[in-house]
């Protein structure tokens, strides 16, 4: 049989989706085909340390203390491999000649880490940079989907019906917000009133979301995500809000296809972080190893909701592939949308390009179902064609541009 | 969905998925499970075949059989009952007590079983150690005492044996106790032998309940046989958290199978 290709499934990381992010690269991992693939963990603690080792994959492992690491190698990656070898991780075992230098090869890095420092372009760059094959979106996909200010202004470009917002930076140290410089920016708002929702412009999964219902309550909910962000956005309240997320991907044949659509339930009138992933379970409770079902899929969604009428559908999925499109994205990527179901008017929201559980869900409730299986081996397929695409010939000699004789 | 098996004595609680005439498939579930249990791998088949998922007689929502009834009795029951449901022949998927059905099914009603898939299946005898031996062979001397003395002096020692060191399936069988204790104590060296339906054998590496090591030695007892190991998973969540490695397995079986 030939040699497996070693699919390396990086998440964790130093986000405050930490946990969420454990869930979505466990999972990728088991639905790697067995047939094709062999799957290596790598988890970056929150301190930024990297590991590997088999005992990553139970989820009863988590949240790693301290002390729990022997069975674990700590590995770094090696920026400096060249460019015809194997991508590979070095570990250091202590031996009795000393410390000993172990090389762990692989193929293709997926990664899984959400929010900043890994879904927002940066690890995708170094990986680039090393020359390593990786799965999803690209830097520039992945970097201007971060920024919510950004991704609105590209839809907005290309006739996508978005929210007005105001864009405030974190005032200067020592330095607050007051309702005199805040107040003249809101009339950007095109006359939309209070209530206001106040966002982090570079981060996604709901942290530091904020309602604010006047002028006293909009200080504060900004002051709470400057802790979080150095830019943060302002946008009218949408009332009666209900949200719709679709997942969009590449095709084998270059089509851009749409998954089932989901509504996500939820009690609470703003959808924080608490809701949005921990619902059915207590927070800081134990992980158990259950299934794929558990964690986002069994979460209260609906999926394929039949209050949709044919032209919001079609919005809906249009704008979707349109944003895939037009930033040139990859992988499983997930789109938001806002509605207010009143009016059943529709604005596009953002876009996460590692979403959890690499939506798997809306996959496989897809009218063409794909199950996870396929995912990640589509996944997996389009990310080596892309890293194989995007250089090509390098050398110097191959454009002329020689300045020292060679050979 | 559910919808009761008819003309038959005993009624079969079931559920099906998939797709009207493609390829039929019949899921049996593990001991103290129902038929919901095989549901989150069946779904992952359900745009290639017809799927089956019982409640075993005694579990869920499907009657016992008599006393004591041997797996060889439930797969006579199960043949009745795909035959009165037109089923066959059909791919047989069983987990743990399950893949003992599946295997007397491949012995003694091949015109209905097209192949047989175990995960975690059970019915050989264990391997133990020396240790466990021992403790075994002095539990079951105090298990008869205690019996005895029940029988002579009218005390209740068996009941609180059975508390204190019954397993929790043996505690809970309830009137599948002799069925229970059939099922651990048989072996199905010959009815293995004896299938012909090609079998694949999936076993997790973490298994404690049906360790690998039944499925690499059902592995040489069955002629047609493909023994895979799944790293990392244990008896239960190959089910769950597994279901992908198991659908991977099982697609790249289906298709030599197709081709064979």
């Amino acid at each position: 049989m030939a040699d497996k290709q070693v699919i390396a499934v990086i998440f964790g990381g130093r986000s405050v989706e930490h946990d969420v992010s454990v869930l979505s690269g466990l999972q990728f991992l088991e639905a790697l085909d067995p047939g094709r693939f062999e799957g290596l963990p790598i988890y970056v603690d929150p301190l930024g340390q990297w590991w590997t080792g088999a005992a990553l994959k139970k989820r009863s492992r988590y949240p790693l203390e301290g002390s729990e690491t022997k069975d674990l190698s700590q590995v770094m990656l090696d920026l400096a491999a060249p460019a015809t070898g194997r991508p590979q991780l070095i570990a250091f075992q202590k031996g009795l000649m000393g410390e000993k230098r172990v090389s762990l090869p692989f193929d293709l890095m997926v990664p899984a880490i959400h929010g900043s420092n890994g879904e927002d372009g940066t690890l995708q760059g170094m990986l680039d940079f090393a020359g390593i094959p990786y799965a999803g979106c690209r830097t520039l996909g992945s970097a201007a989907t971060m920024n919510k200010v950004f991704t609105k202004a590209v839809a907005r470009t290309h006739g996508i019906k978005v929210l007005p917002e105001v864009t405030f930076k974190r005032p200067p140290k020592g330095k607050f917000l007051d309702a005199d410089t805040v107040a003249p920016a809101l009339k950007a708002m095109e006359g939309m009133d209070f209530p206001y929702i106040v966002k982090p412009a570079n981060l996604g999964s709901s942290v530091g979301v904020g309602k604010a219902d006047d002028m006293d309550g909009l200080i504060a909910a900004l002051m709470t995500a400057f802790r979080l962000d150095s830019d943060v956005i302002v946008e009218p309240f949408v009332s009666n809000l209900t949200e719709y997320n679709i997942a969009v991907r590449r095709g084998a044949d270059g089509t851009t296809l749409t998954s089932a659509i989901e509504r996500p339930k939820r009690d609470a009138e703003l959808l924080d972080f608490k809701n949005k992933y921990l619902a059915g379970g207590e927070p800081g409770g134990p992980k158990l190893d259950t299934g794929p079902s558990e964690g986002m899929a069994s979460l209260n969604r609906v999926l394929n909701p039949d209050e949709l009428t044919d032209a919001q559908e079609s919005f809906i999925r249009g704008s979707a592939s349109k944003i895939f499109d037009e930033l040139a994205l990859a992988g499983s990527v997930r789109v938001d949308f806002l509605c207010n179901s009143e009016t059943g008017a529709l604005w596009f929201n953002e876009v996460n390009t590692i979403p959890g559980s690499f939506a798997y869900f809306l996959w496989e409730a897809a009218k063409e179902p794909v199950s996870f299986l396929k995912l990640t081996s589509a996944m997996v397929d389009e990310g080596f064609r892309l890293s194989a695409n995007r250089l090509g010939q390098t050398d110097a000699g191959s454009s002329g541009a020689t300045i020292f004789r060679r050979g | 969905m559910a919808d009761k098996g008819s003309s038959m004595e005993k009624r079969w609680h079931k559920q099906t998925v998939g797709t009207d005439g493609k390829a039929p498939f019949v899921w049996l579930h593990g001991w103290g499970q129902t038929g919901a249990s095989m549901a989150r791998l069946a779904d992952l088949f359900k745009a290639d075949g017809q799927h089956t998922l019982y409640d075993l007689p005694g579990f869920g929502e499907t009657a016992p059989l008599q006393e004591g009834a041997g797996t060889e009795d439930y797969a006579d029951a199960l043949a009745a009952e795909m035959k009165a449901s037109g089923l066959g022949p059909a791919v047989i998927v069983g987990h743990s007590f399950g893949g003992r059905m599946a295997v007397q099914m491949a012995a003694r009603h091949p015109d209905l079983v097209r192949a047989i898939i175990i995960i975690g299946g059970a019915g050989l005898k264990r391997r133990r150690s020396l240790a466990f031996r021992l403790r075994a062979f002095w539990l079951k001397l105090v298990g008869r005492m205690a019996r005895l003395s029940d029988k002579l002096f009218g005390t209740h020692f068996r009941e609180a044996y059975t508390q204190k060191f019954g397993s929790a399936d043996y505690r809970n069988a309830g009137v599948l106790r002799g069925t229970f204790v059939r099922a651990v104590n048989e072996n199905l060296t010959a009815a293995a032998k004896a299938g012909r339906a090609p079998a694949l054998l999936i076993y997790g590496s973490e298994d404690t309940e049906t360790p690998p090591e039944i499925g690499r030695r059902y592995e040489q007892l069955i002629p047609i046989a493909r023994f895979e190991l799944v790293p990392g998973f244990g008896h239960l969540d190959i089910l769950t958290r597994g279901a992908y490695q198991c659908e991977a397995l099982m697609r790249t079986f289906l298709e030599d199978l197709k081709n064979a």
